[in-house]
């Protein structure tokens, strides 16, 4: 079956729990755009959603440190705050893409016991499609260096998609991160929205492969470190032309939803 | 210029490791609010890394080799833990 959605979304915690920090008209207008996203994957009638997040050195600390992991367990959970979620893993498909994205000499790491990042549970809170549907986490090393460098989660991607691509079930392809934010430094205050602008206008104007050739210096510079995740994304998509949903600058993060149209 | 995200020196570990668990083990995070110097002497902290981490001094804790976005995000566990009144949930 082909991949019957794809859309990129963001997943700050604030979205979630709102400290008065937050501009809560702007927190309401991100909400909003979920909306549309969830009506999105709801009308594409997934039977499964594959989430490519950006682990925040949640499901693996400094004892183990992979560049792409797979969880292949029954279900997944995370806990944050008063929230406490778990999902049913599409373990079938989540096994394939182990052993098939080895085949293809991706050395993944899987995991049958790993805590669920809020990378995952914060779109899934927002933007889970009705009926919900089991998911695989599929994770992507961005905040403890060496990151794999953007050509690499290009060329995951494009395997990923051949992977999707000879399955049975209809697979919704999501990227959870960014855009620029720079959590824990001096530069919090400052994104680059200048950046992020540029960027969707590249990957409007189809033009998404070019993010490949993106450094890991670059994105670090631009605080957009979790870009690896849509990098991946765009690996399965290529030059599909994204419409923006949404992109709202907060004082220390650039809120973007992007979709691909998917064929 | 220096990365943002940099490689996690070695010798930071414990104190990486206690970043870690304020941000994901509410039981240790609770013991930390409770008796901070129990919890500190429980993850081995150097005398330099305890005096910033009582300061929580997020410059000091990163020059002493903490990863910039466990102590984001330890802070951010610990005042939802000692104010969780102070956020609106959706």
């Amino acid at each position: 079956m082909p991949v019957v959605a794809a859309v990129a979304c963001p997943h700050t915690p604030q979205l979630l729990m709102r400290p008065d920090t937050e501009d809560r008209a702007l927190v309401l207008r991100v909400h909003a755009a979920y909306a549309r996203v969830k009506q999105l994957l709801s009308d594409a009638r997934p039977d499964a959603i594959c989430l490519i997040g950006g682990d925040h050195i949640e499901g693996f600390f400094l004892n183990a440190v992979p560049a792409f992991a797979v969880a292949v367990g029954t279900s997944v959970a995370g806990h944050f705050g008063p929230y406490d979620y778990r999902f049913p893993v599409h373990e079938s498909l989540a096994r394939a893409i182990v052993e098939q994205g080895i085949e293809r000499e991706f050395d993944l790491l899987y995991t049958q016991d790993v805590p669920l990042d809020y990378a995952f549970y914060v779109p899934l809170h927002f933007a889970m499609p009705a009926p919900p549907v089991p998911i695989v986490p599929l994770y992507v090393n961005v905040y403890l260096p060496p990151q794999p460098t953007p050509r690499r989660c290009y060329a995951w991607g494009r395997a990923l998609r051949a992977i999707l691509d000879a399955r049975p079930e209809r697979v919704a392809l999501v990227a959870s991160g960014g855009m620029s934010h720079y959590p824990g430094t001096d530069r919090y205050a400052s994104p680059d929205f200048e950046w992020d602008r540029a960027m969707l206008a590249t990957l409007t104007a189809g033009r998404g492969a070019e993010t490949a050739r993106l450094t890991g210096e670059e994105l670090d510079k631009a605080g957009n470190v979790e870009l690896r995740t849509w990098i991946t994304l765009l690996g399965a998509v290529r030059d599909a032309k994204a419409e923006v949903l949404c992109y709202e600058p907060s004082w220390h993060h650039g809120n973007a939803m992007v979709t691909w149209p998917v064929r | 210029m220096n990365a943002h995200y940099f490689f996690p020196p070695a010798d930071a570990y414990a104190l990486n490791r206690c970043l870690f668990r304020l941000k994901s083990e509410p039981a240790y995070r609770r013991r930390f609010v409770a008796d901070p110097d129990a919890a500190m002497t429980e993850a081995s902290l150097d005398a330099r890394r305890r005096a910033a981490l009582t300061a929580f001094d997020r410059d000091r804790l990163v020059s002493l080799g903490a990863h910039p976005y466990l102590v984001f995000m330890a802070e951010l566990r610990l005042k939802m833990e000692r104010a969780p009144a102070a956020f609106e949930q959706f």
